[in-house]
């Protein structure tokens, strides 16, 4: 069975381009990040779904799960939410990477720790939207980046709820930070946002 | 004895009416979960609940645990299905914080105190009494609802478990 998406399939250019246009933010975030750390860091080419909004408390690793999230909001001629998450070891081993401290080095999130990724997100967030705005002319503006430690359910369903009002699907990038870290960047464009986001990616070239 | 957990996700509704079982919510954040319970038929009922109000909808048919208004009527009738007296029925509710404090998304800041305010409503309406309550705030809960006993933990992240 396809996955669909208010009416677009995975197997749909305009899916496929979204996915290129990903792909592109990832890598430029890569580029920033290692511009940023000493032993450089690169974000592996992601896998994007398409997710049911009920499911999406579950990514991971399920909604009891403790993550640290990163949360930036859309608006302008997009709305809706983009959101970098950790599961909480995964988020220290980033924080010590941009760090270059050795593995486990770090027991806990401190302000400096939240800060740092804080950055991380922005500079995900921003390049993926600088990718979106390249190639569609969109204007997106992202709000400040907020740092949540919470269960993965509860910061998760905060944003489910807004877009169940309407819409029933979104859509998760799956990656991995030095091919070591997982972690789950989430674009939840509404669905007026991503039926513009669509009609525009599937006529441009 | 070995207890058996049934999980409400969003918008489902799960219950029970065997000593050894647990109703659970996983990571309540915006959303209230509903524990009804009938202490005499030790009858339980536990509903997610994600939206206040059903005419959110878009016209959709979906599942009555999702709504406020749709959630009450329908974990009342699954009570009494099982047993329970709607007049022993009493309600305990968690959840409805506001986890992300972010502005200028509308609707964002405030769903979690409205789910609340429109589960309290529900409740009034059906005439069930509200005996306990773990709302607001800005951070997550899991709730565990022991239905033999009535018993209801609410747990979270660096604040504890309580009792409610």
């Amino acid at each position: 069975m396809t996955k669909r998406v208010l009416g677009m399939k995975e197997t749909d250019s305009s899916f496929q381009a979204l996915q290129a246009i990903m792909e592109k933010g990832l890598a430029d975030s890569s580029v920033a990040l290692s511009a940023m750390s000493t032993g450089g860091m690169r974000l592996q080419k992601p896998v994007v779904h398409m997710l049911p909004l009920d499911q999406v408390p579950g990514i991971a690793g399920g909604p009891a799960r403790v993550v640290v999230a990163v949360y930036v909001g859309m608006k302008g001629d997009l709305s809706g939410h983009l959101m970098l998450l950790f599961q909480r070891e995964a988020a220290l081993r980033v924080v010590e990477m941009l760090m270059d401290l050795p593995p486990g080095s770090l027991p806990d999130l401190d302000e400096v720790g939240r800060s740092a990724l804080a950055e991380v997100g922005n500079i995900c967030c921003s390049a993926c939207l600088s990718a979106l705005a390249n190639r569609t002319g969109l204007v997106i503006l992202p709000t400040p980046p907020v740092v949540v430690t919470d269960m993965a359910g509860a910061i998760l369903e905060s944003v489910v709820t807004h877009l169940y009002l309407n819409g029933d699907e979104s859509l998760v990038v799956e990656t991995k930070f030095n091919e070591e870290v997982p972690g789950y960047f989430l674009l939840l464009p509404d669905q007026q946002s991503l039926g513009k986001l669509v009609a525009v990616v599937g006529t441009k070239p | 004895m070995r207890m058996q957990i049934a999980v409400a996700g969003l918008g489902e509704l799960v219950s029970g009416n065997r000593p050894d079982q647990v109703l659970v919510c996983y990571g309540l954040g915006s959303c209230v979960g509903l524990a009804l319970h009938d202490p005499v038929a030790r009858v339980g009922v536990l509903a997610h609940v994600v939206l206040p109000d059903s005419r959110l909808g878009r016209g959709v048919p979906d599942r009555p645990g999702k709504f406020a208004d749709t959630a009450v009527p329908a974990a009342i009738e699954e009570a009494v299905r099982l047993g329970a007296v709607p007049a022993r029925l009493v309600a305990r509710i968690v959840g409805g914080a506001r986890m992300l404090p972010v502005a200028g998304i509308p609707g964002m800041l405030d769903i979690g105190d409205r789910n609340v305010e429109a589960v309290q409503a529900a409740l009034a309406r059906a005439g069930i009494r509200l005996i306990g309550q773990d709302t607001g705030g800005t951070y997550g809960r899991t709730v565990h609802f022991f239905v033999g006993t009535g018993r209801l933990m609410v747990s979270t992240v660096g604040r504890g478990e309580r009792e409610l």
